[in-house]
């Protein structure tokens, strides 16, 4: 019944499949098609807006930091250490569909798993810097004083540069608590928080203009909306990615796949989770690179 | 790495379907009406869901067309429908556009799109590309579903305490980004953009399912080439959809993040109130790109099913070949491909950038070429034809005449130089209200007449018929004709009163005639939806296999087909689907293999 | 691997990737290397870009940098698009029918984005203070009541 033709197929002439592919897995990558519009939209959104405004922040400024390291400054270091992890578990995640097509169920499962704590780890990643962002509050000139602002949906530290000879100034018309917490911020004095607060203004001004604070406008607020918002879409699809892959774990475990002769449900789950992988090369680079 | 080849010869289209279906367990009244899983009820699905949106669509535009004809008068039964909105029987000017954005909403995603692809594509593609059913019938099954969802939530909206989204159908913020901007703009709006997200993934569901089974599903002999152009058409809208409605929900989720988030997407330097908002940096235009890059390609996943369905009544009916097969999938496809490119010309007015614009207007101006093939070809099939004059053959040929008169102004309005004197004016409406509402519900209209025997096994009925054809034929031109004229005499759209320009006085008279002929208009739908349900219990028996002598796959089925379309074996197909008016014969059918002194097509 | 696990999954699936396990895993350790090379490169140059804002970059190198890791990013795109997904060995066919539609993305970004800069420039022409005149100053033709409007303008007009 079987015949070995190399060529001259006709595909097209219908009562085969013309791309000779089972059609779940032609609908994965019809949907992921679509789903990469959804993606591309958020992100030529976000050039758009760019290309809208006269200023936008640096991200080597704006993403410097790295867990325990305190206040040093290492631009770009956190989000490499994502990318990584994420580009191992695209590689897990391609041996375990390999193990699938060689039916090794207990291949499947190791590398499902690999595949699962790298998609966890990236996922921990994202909320440390999310909540780093969102809690840690940078010196801002907010109409004529100071203000600590954090990177929230609503606010934005990060404009252009404030001149020094503008800073006094701005600084002798913020409030004591603010001074306050910008002298500790910037290790400028021993006295503690309350002892801070009782400091006449002038002093703190002082222990601050010898001090190397770097103060920034207040930068657009758009620039908040669209990161939290395209990472955060993606860091969804990463979710149900891992969720997908637990249950595919389960099921391999339970032998479903085994029972059913094949693994082309693992490959359609790769075929998303490759997808979640590409999406964070263009998030990587419409965000942090350029 | 070799690759290679096993070709498994008598491989059947589908892969649980080596077998002839026959279904011999008993079906619950919930598996076989509700959550049917049959592609052919399930299109009866989003007919029915289609025709009760139709009417709730269809009966808004009367009641605020009765306002517009006669605003300086009361009329009690507005305040019986609408109470508080219409106090003392006069529309409130919120309430008008929450009339008019809901109108819209409705006739265009929720009958047009789902309603008239969600139909065609359903009972169509499984039967006229030889298959059981769709690639996945479970995903079917939710895709309306999601439909019926997205139905409830936005039917929902209109019992809201501050009325449902009234910012136009296009919802452009910032007016619908702040709840404080407007009644519409508050929780009604909310409930759109979740209706919408949960329609967006019921076209994915479904559109994703068109695709595979027409690519993949083709039974023997059934080439890309020896499809009927309603598949074809029904590829390209749902091609059309799974790329298009994704950017709509970008545009929306980033909408629901300006309202609810604080975010500043398409929000900055705005003043409500005397009072300076913090968001900045946004574009309010962002949206209106967003919006239009899913809002155009839209308008032809309108269009391109009724182009299809027309084809197919045309040729049938005129007992000839389609002339230009080759011609008409070419233009379908050219069609579709412009379709993504020329989506800002919806915003000519938006301070667009002038070389920008021209190179759109450039873009939008090929689609011309495409459409002006199709109706050429529709002309030419007809020509010297053999004509029978069915319900469902004079409503394809009304839609050609449509088609034509609405396709016309598109070139003035395509132009950017003339598009700032007519933006926003009557004449928009009049335009896109002829080419897609009006010619697509020809379409739809000559599809159920013509496919209503596979779908219920009966007739309708063909006086009711012709009735129906000819009011709606005269209303149509008589309605938007003079539409025309007051745009170009800068009429704008969306206002509730103009008695307060002296220049617009002169159209006093028109626009009440235009408001008696759509109450007419209505009604003779609701005749036709009369037809529809009462020929589904009482309409003509259809006795024979083949009704109307066509060549396709879907009259080769049994009269009432069960799960699974065949009995035995899928029939393998063996020529196109146009053989009308061929070597002396009448037709001859897809199955029939060609002959041995056949001449060629 | 074996070729009739492969027919057994489906009717319709009749073709089969043979590829034994070393020379797999040669190729999926190739891809790996070349993405992670690419990754840093990327790096190197966004951190180029960091040390350049330092003093004043001269925009046209920095747009040379941009559009390098904006090139080495599509790189990596399609190892994984071709390797990892397996879409190189897919029927060409198919490829095409996900590459066409792709290709909507190059229009796509190219009017969003010349629009965005037409958004910033006409921001930044704007004149909130701006009057249309039909008699703009230095026109021939002054109408003899000229000099009631001729005071408005002078005040409005920048």
């Amino acid at each position: 019944m079987e015949q070995t033709v190399t060529h001259k197929t006709k595909w097209w002439s219908g009562g085969k499949s013309p791309f000779n592919i089972e059609y779940g897995k032609i609908m994965m990558w019809y949907f992921l098609l679509s789903d990469s519009f959804t993606f591309g939209a958020f992100l030529i959104s976000l050039g758009t807006v760019r290309f809208g405004l006269n200023y936008w922040p640096e991200p080597s400024i704006v993403f410097s930091t790295f867990p325990f390291a305190g206040h040093a400054n290492l631009p770009l270091a956190f989000v490499s250490v994502m990318t990584f992890v994420l580009i191992i578990s695209s590689v897990t995640m391609v041996l375990a569909v390999h193990a699938g097509h060689n039916r090794d169920k207990k291949g499947v499962e190791k590398y499902l798993i690999l595949t699962i704590i790298g998609g966890l780890i990236f996922l921990s990643c994202q909320a440390w810097e999310w909540h780093h962002l969102l809690t840690e509050g940078h010196p801002a000139l907010v109409g004529d004083h100071i203000e600590l602002l954090t990177q929230g949906n609503g606010s934005n530290p990060w404009g252009e540069l404030v001149l020094p000879q503008e800073v006094t100034p701005a600084l002798l018309k913020s409030s004591p608590e603010t001074l306050a917490k910008l002298v500790q911020d910037e290790h400028a004095s021993h006295l503690s928080f309350a002892q801070l607060l009782q400091t006449p203004k002038e002093q703190l001004v002082q222990m601050l203009s010898n001090s190397e604070m770097v103060v920034r406008k207040a930068g657009p607020t758009a620039f908040g909306g669209f990161f939290y918002g395209i990472t955060g879409f993606h860091g969804f699809h990463v979710t149900v990615g891992v969720i997908l892959l637990i249950i595919m774990l389960i099921q391999t475990k339970m032998g479903v796949f085994e029972r059913r002769g094949h693994y082309l449900m693992i490959e359609k789950i790769g075929l998303y989770w490759h997808f979640v992988d590409l999406v964070w090369v263009f998030v990587f680079l419409a965000f942090y690179l350029i | 790495m070799s690759d290679t080849l096993h070709i498994q010869h008598e491989v059947a289209s589908h892969g649980h379907s080596g077998e002839p279906h026959v279904h011999h367990h008993k079906e619950t009244f919930i598996s076989k009406y509700i959550f049917s899983m049959d592609h052919k009820m399930i299109a009866k699905q989003f007919l029915v869901t289609g025709i009760i949106w139709a009417i709730i669509g269809g009966l808004f535009s009367v009641l605020f067309r009765l306002q517009l004809g006669f605003p300086d008068q009361n009329f009690p039964i507005l305040e019986t429908i609408f109470g508080r909105w219409a106090e003392g029987g006069k529309i409130k000017p919120e309430f008008y556009y929450a009339l008019t954005t809901m109108h819209g909403t409705v006739l265009i995603f929720f009958v047009l799109t789902a309603g008239l692809s969600g139909t065609f594509a359903n009972l169509l593609i499984p039967l006229q590309v030889g298959a059981r059913d769709m690639a996945s019938p479970f995903m079917n099954m939710l895709s309306y579903w999601f439909f019926f969802a997205g139905s409830i939530v936005m039917i929902s909206s209109l019992f809201t305490q501050t009325g449902p989204a009234a910012g136009g159908w296009t919802v452009y913020p910032p007016l619908s980004a702040l709840s404080q901007a407007s009644q519409g703009s508050k929780s009604g709006m909310d409930l759109w953009i979740i209706a919408m997200t949960l329609f967006v993934a019921s076209q994915l569901l479904g559109g994703l399912n068109y695709i595979s089974t027409i690519l993949n599903m083709r039974t023997k002999g059934m080439s890309m080439t020896r499809l009927p152009l309603t598949i074809w058409a029904l590829l390209f809208t749902a091609i059309l959809g799974v790329l298009s409605f994704p950017v709509l929900l970008s545009g929306l989720v980033l909408l629901m993040f300006d309202r609810h988030l604080g975010t500043s997407f398409y929000l900055s330097d705005i003043y409500i109130a005397g009072q300076a908002l913090p968001n900045e940096g946004g574009s309010a235009i962002l949206y209106q790109h967003l919006f239009w890059f899913l809002g155009h390609p839209e308008v032809y996943i309108i269009i391109l099913p009724t182009m299809g369905l027309v084809s197919e009544i045309l040729a049938i009916n005129a007992r000839k070949p389609i002339f230009g097969y080759m011609a008409m999938i070419a233009s379908l496809m050219a069609i579709c491909v412009l379709a993504f490119l020329v989506w800002a010309h919806h915003m000519f007015v938006t301070g667009l950038n002038p070389f920008l614009g021209s190179v759109f207007v450039l873009l939008t101006l090929l689609i011309a070429i495409p459409s002006a093939i199709k109706v050429f070809n529709w002309i030419t099939t007809i020509w010297r034809g053999n004509l029978r004059f069915t319900p469902a053959m004079l409503f394809a040929i009304g839609f050609v005449s449509i088609f034509i008169s609405g396709g016309l102004t598109g070139i003035w309005l395509g132009n950017s130089t003339i598009d700032i004197h007519l933006h926003d004016t009557m004449f928009v409406i009049a335009h896109f209200h002829i080419v897609m509402g009006v010619s697509a519900f020809f379409g739809m209209f000559a599809g159920i007449y013509h496919w209503y025997p596979k779908m219920f096994g009966r007739y309708m009925n063909n006086t009711l018929g012709y009735i129906h054809f000819w009011v709606t034929l005269a209303s149509a031109y008589l309605i938007f004709w003079p539409m025309h004229y007051q745009g170009l005499a800068g009429m704008p759209r969306r206002y509730l009163d103009k008695s307060s320009w002296a220049s617009f006085s002169q159209f006093h008279g028109l626009d009440a005639m235009i408001s008696v002929v759509t109450i007419i208009a209505f009604s003779v739908q609701l005749m036709f939806v009369f037809n529809y349900f009462y020929s589904m219990y009482k309409g003509r028996r259809v006795r024979s296999q083949n009704p109307w002598d066509a060549t396709t796959l879907e009259w080769t089925t049994p009269i009432h087909p069960g799960h699974g379309n065949w009995e035995g074996e899928i029939p393998e197909v063996h020529r196109w689907a146009y053989d009308y008016g061929k070597d002396g014969r009448d037709f001859i059918p897809q199955t029939e293999p060609i002959g041995e002194n056949e001449s060629e097509h | 691997m074996s070729h009739d696990t492969h027919t057994a999954t489906s009717s319709e699936i009749t073709f089969v990737h043979h590829m034994d396990d070393a020379s797999f895993n040669r190729r999926i350790l190739k891809t790996t290397i070349i993405l992670s090379v690419f990754t840093l490169i990327e790096l190197a140059l966004g951190f180029t870009i960091y040390v350049l804002h330092k003093g004043v970059p001269s925009q046209g190198f920095l747009l040379l940098i941009k559009g390098v890791i904006c090139i080495l990013t599509l790189g990596k795109a399609f190892y994984i698009v071709s390797i990892f997904m397996h879409l190189g060995d897919e029927i060409r066919n198919f490829t095409m029918t996900i590459l066409i539609p792709l290709m909507l993305f190059i229009w796509f970004i190219i009017a969003f984005l010349a629009d965005g800069s037409s958004y910033k420039n006409l921001r930044n022409k704007y004149d909130p203070y701006f009057k249309e005149s039909t008699t703009p100053a230095g026109h021939p033709d002054i109408p003899s009541d000229a000099h009631r409007y001729n005071t408005i303008q002078k005040g409005e007009r920048q």
